[in-house]
């Protein structure tokens, strides 16, 4: 249904054989003090599927991430993640749904002053015990070194694994907090605007890794983007998000001109 | 309307700062006067001022052997000795600092409120939420009035009480300076650590890190450049102490500059400040090329 031709998305709510994660939201609305950020969204994403999220800033493209890996919890209705309602999770399973969800920021929540391995490797805390995770800082076991090794390898900063992180580019670092959620072995990956930190040319590089990555390991993938151009161009199911109300969500090309036109009118915000 | 709204805010904004400035010159100035402090008072009597020359008249020419008549056959250079009582004054400084980081980041961690703030999405089981809501506040308080008694008494006064407990053990001297320290590297680190930026933080627990993992992996490693900064420098500040210690009978730096001076050894007195002096300056020295690989 929302699937592209000629890119092997699977419809929603498909084959559960996949590894993607499946997401869920029912009359889902966010409300911060008198604000509200999101207003009775209903939202289905399939496994495998890639979506983007397209809108003007503040029209709520990042608290809807931040409901999918549960970082936010919706003041109204639900949110299920692979068919589990996360209100009725402990906070033990809540946390094992949220190491299953990569998340790339868009100010990539980088530490500065260390290195590359163990920014990445800082991904596979919410799969490790506390003493895991120590033992993995200070001394990295040789399995995970190589397996950052081939990461960096797909995102094109293999060279870069003992580097300190402020001391690489813009474009690196964010390929940095790109191979920091995969490390988590995630199903689902959100990237929140990762055209923002970087220039033209490498934020279509980052957009174009990210869809690649998410198809070639069959990860469900949503990413907000304000350039629309991107989010038409790499993203076969778009959702338009307006004032915290979902003003479209379908096939990108079944997107009329006039419906991005209303989307970012400045006017009547 | 909303206009003179917005200018008396205005004003008001500036007014609270001029008063802040006014009180803080006011409060100076009466200090001043509540302590009678003259200029006056910085001439010196006519014997002070004999004294006063003859120590400063010495800082060109500091003694290269000792200045006592008698020196008995034993005993070793003087500039000998006191390479000797510096390396006692690292040593005793570096035992005080030993302790004091181990207590600074024990109670560091206890005292800074990053451990136990909540998850960003609320979501906590009973216990969780019972440690968060009961124990943790009680833990912070307790640790915080524990690092202020610590602070607040000097290390000489512990110094002068372990003497009296301990007579002149070697731990005694370690423990005085180690507890006061221990105190201040408890607060600065409770400090560092919670300005830490936070946003690693959140995103760690985004991907299902612990509370623990979050303030262990996220936080503690953005702080650090501080941390270790800050630590050289109280590692300098022991250095002084451990010398002044040496005026209790311990064989640091202190012990021989206050022989010295009560024999009117001027001379000798100021080959052991420029023996301290070199310390502190290859600590800074030392302090500055570490900090040049961590945080530059």
């Amino acid at each position: 249904m929302w699937s592209k031709g000629g890119t092997n998305r699977k419809s929603p709510g498909g084959a559960s054989s996949s590894r993607g994660a499946r997401f869920s939201l029912r009359k889902s609305s966010v409300v911060f003090g008198s604000t509200v950020a999101l207003d009775s969204v209903d939202l289905e994403i399939g496994s495998g599927e890639a979506v983007g999220f397209v809108g003007l800033s503040g029209a709520g493209k990042t608290t809807l991430l931040c409901l999918l890996n549960g970082t936010v919890r919706p003041t109204g209705g639900t949110v299920q993640v692979d068919g589990r309602d996360l209100a009725t999770l402990s906070f033990e399973e809540l946390r094992k749904v949220r190491a299953g969800i990569g998340f790339v920021h868009q100010d990539l929540s980088l530490i500065p002053n260390l290195r590359v391995l163990h920014n990445v490797l800082a991904g596979r805390l919410g799969k490790l015990s506390f003493w895991g995770g120590v033992r993995a800082f200070l001394f990295p076991q040789r399995r995970y070194v190589h397996q950052i090794y081939e990461i960096l390898e797909r995102v094109g900063i293999p060279e870069k694994i003992y580097e300190r992180t402020d001391r690489l580019s813009g474009g690196q670092r964010q390929r940095v907090a790109i191979a920091r959620a995969l490390f988590q072995q995630p199903e689902g990956l959100l990237a929140d605007e990762p055209v923002s930190s970087v220039d033209p040319a490498r934020a279509r590089s980052a957009v174009s890794l990210l869809t690649e990555i998410s198809r070639e390991q069959g990860l469900t993938l949503c990413v907000s983007l304000h350039n629309l151009h991107l989010a038409r161009e790499f993203f076969p199911r778009l959702v338009g998000l307006r004032a915290g109300r979902i003003v479209f969500d379908r096939a990108t090309e079944q997107v009329g001109e006039d419906e991005f036109q209303a989307l970012y009118d400045l006017n009547g915000v | 309307m909303t206009r003179s709204w917005g200018m008396a805010f205005l004003h008001r904004g500036l007014g609270v700062r001029r008063t802040l400035i006014l009180a803080i010159l006011a409060g100076g100035i009466w200090a001043f006067v509540q302590l009678d402090l003259k200029p006056a008072d910085l001439v010196p009597t006519s014997g002070g001022m004999r004294v006063a020359w003859a120590f400063f008249s010495r800082a060109l020419s500091p003694a290269i052997v000792y200045e006592a008549e008698f020196v008995p056959s034993d005993t070793p250079p003087l500039l000998w000795k006191a390479l000797q009582a510096a390396g006692t004054t690292v040593v005793f400084a570096s035992a005080a600092m030993s302790l004091a980081l181990i207590w600074g980041l024990l109670l560091g961690f206890l005292a800074s409120t990053s451990w136990w703030v909540g998850d960003p999405a609320g979501g906590a089981g009973p216990v969780t939420v019972f440690v968060r809501r009961s124990i943790a506040p009680i833990v912070y308080g307790s640790t915080r009035v524990l690092i202020a008694f610590m602070r607040s008494i000097h290390e000489l006064i512990w110094a002068v009480l372990f003497l009296a407990a301990f007579g002149l053990s070697h731990l005694s001297a370690a423990i005085a300076i180690a507890i006061p320290f221990g105190g201040t590297l408890a607060k600065i680190f409770s400090e560092m650590i919670d300005e830490a930026p936070r946003d690693v933080a959140y995103a760690f627990r985004g991907s299902g890190a612990s509370a623990t993992q979050v303030y262990l992996f996220g936080l503690l490693p953005r702080a650090l450049p501080d941390m270790i900064a800050y630590s050289f420098y109280r590692f300098e500040c022991a250095l002084r102490s451990s010398t002044i210690l040496g005026f209790f009978g311990y064989p640091t730096l202190g012990f021989y500059i206050a022989a010295s001076f009560e024999n009117l050894h001027y001379g000798e007195v100021w080959t052991y400040l420029y023996t301290l002096l070199a310390l502190v300056i290859l600590v800074d020295w030392w302090s500055g090329a570490l900090r040049k690989r961590f945080v530059a």
